[in-house]
């Protein structure tokens, strides 16, 4: 069962050459009770894809294409106005990043909470106010300092927090976060995922996490969708896309991650650069110019993504057996996830 | 509360210090001059059959000390003087202090000035807000272009145009003074009716004067806090459209109350052109007149005055800083 269905999604960005696709033609479920991590480099369109998933793409943007189906709500592509609004943070919420000021300088989290609440009508705003606190506590907060704070008398991990009691305090069963251990050091990150994993499992939710950073993903993932170009590449089980990346960008970017306990060395590093909007290839497979395993076939056909053992999907002509064993861009052993 | 009376006194602390040397400027400023203020008033009087001693002391009535006296005496003659609130005598209005000069000169100045403030501050923000929203189109470009444009004419061409199309050219409204010469000075309708339609053209003047700065500086405030990460997160968590407005708002305006001390300081300025073409008994027409008479008691008090008031504003827009920004207040 899917909380959220993409199927098809292309977001569109107006250039002085007309306009392109940032995310083109990308179909992605988001499971009920399971953590989905989204990852690719910077420019791959993860971010305007969980942008699209609010129908929130800012001008000169648009949602050209495809459908986002949302348990209870429905298609949010046709949404507009109050329905699509009241959908924002009242179905799904979204958290930004711990280095980003998502809240208004001016007030304090209570007033803030308590203008969220009136923006969706709830009728009774002390069970709200009761409901962020009892959050908050969760989260390891002081809920009641932390509601009669201003932002700017919270740390870094404390705003990520509170990010998250505004995403779920009306009860969103679908919470998107945005490179949500961007900016925090290690031991900050470390205890955000597991925050993160807890209120996950607390509340049964569908959650999202977007980032570039694998290894992070790893610890608390289910799935895992690899994007490129703005094309989801490769998606699964997120142990069985670890241990056995059948796409080479999949693979490749395994291979790039740096382990803190083993040598730097040992992360190989991507040659060339990832295309951007008036770069990536129009014909053909958009990671064929990187791709150490790149046939004949790569320039003439874009491959579909596909499923194979089931679970999974891939979009690559190459066999999944030769990528997996091919000499080049041999990936460093995966550490096991908690 | 305490944390802003202390702040309160500190800032007050700080602005008498600056009058203090504003004083003292004005002081050795008016020294410099050619012609030692009071020599020329000395000769005078000697002139007219006075003795040394009675000339020396009724210069020393008008300034607070003759040349004769060293430069310190001088100096704390004239800052004894003005602790007491004595200002000096005019010496262009023979015997009259310079305090009821100012004093009668200062509600034709305030006045319209703090009038032109408000109208201007209104329709200034409210154009500014559209233009930041409206950028892209053409209304957009055209409030914006209006901005640049009174931003840069000078006052005196202004006033000047205002003059030839609603004086000359339509005669809708009086040229100069203040009111009609037939009307009894006092609470009655017909000469307040009258302050109003004289005062009419100078306000328009005023506030065609700072629009432009408003407009300018809030629609570049409201098109950077359009841009903060925390409008996109309202917008995130489906927060009303109201609400989404009072958010922009309440954080565009805070850089506003700097420009509007600053534009307290450039009316008075502008007060020298505005006054001169209306022929409007302000300060700025007073300091204008002073100066060309040498009036030096005037010409210091005037000065003060306006140095004083650009201070109180500026203390006055600090504080309001800490009243509405959170993160100012300790």
């Amino acid at each position: 069962m899917s909380e959220v269905e993409v199927r098809d999604l292309t977001v569109e960005y107006q250039t002085s050459v007309g306009w392109l696709p940032a995310v083109a033609g990308a179909s992605l479920d988001l499971r009920a009770g399971q953590i989905t991590g989204l990852v690719g480099e910077s420019g791959s369109g993860k971010s305007t894809l969980a942008l699209s998933l609010l129908n929130a793409v800012p001008a000169p943007g648009r949602i050209a294409g495809g459908t986002i189906e949302v348990a209870g709500v429905g298609d949010l592509t046709r949404l507009g106005g109050k329905q699509l609004r009241k959908a924002r943070g009242g179905a799904i919420g979204y958290v930004f990043q711990a280095s980003q000021n998502s809240l208004n300088p001016l007030k304090t989290i209570g007033r803030q909470l308590l203008d969220l609440g009136r923006s969706h009508e709830v009728g009774d705003l002390r069970a709200l106010i009761a409901r962020a606190k009892d959050l908050a506590n969760r989260m390891g907060l002081d809920g009641d300092r932390v509601l009669d704070s201003y932002q700017h008398e919270l740390s870094g991990g404390m705003r990520q927090r509170v990010g998250i009691v505004f995403a779920l305090v009306l009860n969103a069963k679908v919470l998107i976060l945005d490179e949500p251990t961007t900016a925090l050091d290690m031991l900050s990150q470390a205890s955000v995922l597991d925050i993160v994993r807890k209120v996950h499992d607390e509340n049964q939710l569908s959650t999202l996490i977007i980032t570039h950073d694998i290894g992070a993903i790893s610890e608390i993932a289910d799935r895992l969708a690899v994007m490129y170009g703005g094309r989801i590449v490769e998606d699964g089980p997120l142990l069985e896309v670890l241990r056995r990346p059948t796409h080479p960008y999949t693979k490749a970017l395994i291979g790039a991650t740096a382990r803190i306990t083993g040598d730097v060395d040992g992360a190989r590093a991507l040659p060339g650069r990832p295309p951007d909007l008036t770069t990536v290839a129009r014909a053909g497979c958009v990671f064929r110019d990187r791709c150490p395993f790149a046939v004949e076939v790569c320039a003439q056909t874009e491959p579909e993504l596909h499923s194979f053992d089931s679970e999974r999907r891939r979009a690559c002509h190459v066999e999944p057996s030769t990528v997996l064993t091919g000499t080049t861009g041999t990936p460093a052993a995966v550490g096991e996830p908690a | 509360m305490t944390a802003f009376a202390r702040r309160l006194a500190g800032k007050l602390a700080a602005g008498l210090v600056m009058v203090w040397v504003v004083v003292t400027f004005t002081f050795f400023l008016v020294h410099a001059l050619p012609g030692k203020p009071g020599d020329v008033q000395y000769e005078q009087y000697i002139q007219s059959g006075m003795n040394a001693e009675q000339a020396a002391a009724k210069v020393k009535a008008i300034y607070g000390y003759t040349s004769h006296d060293s430069m310190l005496s001088q100096y704390g003659g004239y800052l004894g003087k003005l602790l007491h609130g004595d200002l000096g005598q005019s010496i262009s209005y023979s015997g009259v202090p310079v305090s009821h000069l100012i004093w009668a000169a200062l509600p034709w100045t305030v006045i319209p000035v703090l009038s032109g403030l408000l109208v201007s501050f209104l329709i200034g923000v409210t154009a500014g807000v559209v233009a930041a929203v409206r950028r892209s189109s053409r209304w957009g470009g055209l409030l914006t272009v209006s901005g640049s444009l009174f931003a840069g004419v000078p006052a005196f061409v202004l006033a000047l145009l205002l003059l030839v199309v609603f004086h000359t050219e339509w005669n809708l409204l009086p040229d100069a003074g203040t009111s009609d010469i037939q009307y009894d000075p006092g609470w009655n309708l017909p000469y307040i009716g009258s302050v109003v339609q004289h005062a009419v053209l100078p306000v328009c003047a005023y506030a065609l004067l700072s629009y432009g700065g408003w407009l300018l500086a809030m629609k570049s405030s409201v098109v950077s806090v359009l841009g903060d990460d925390f409008i996109l997160a309202s917008e995130l968590r489906g927060i009303a459209p109201v609400t989404r407005a009072r958010y922009i708002g309440r954080n565009a305006i805070l850089p506003l109350f700097t420009v509007l001390a600053l534009s307290f300081g450039v009316m008075f300025a502008g007060s020298f052109f505005i006054e001169d073409t209306f022929d409007y008994p302000g300060l700025g027409d007073l300091l204008l007149k002073s100066i060309g008479t040498r009036d030096y008691p005037v010409m210091a008090g005037a000065f003060l005055l306006i140095t004083v008031s650009i201070i109180i504003a500026n203390i006055l827009a600090d504080l309001c800083y800490t009243l509405i920004d959170p993160r100012v207040r300790r």
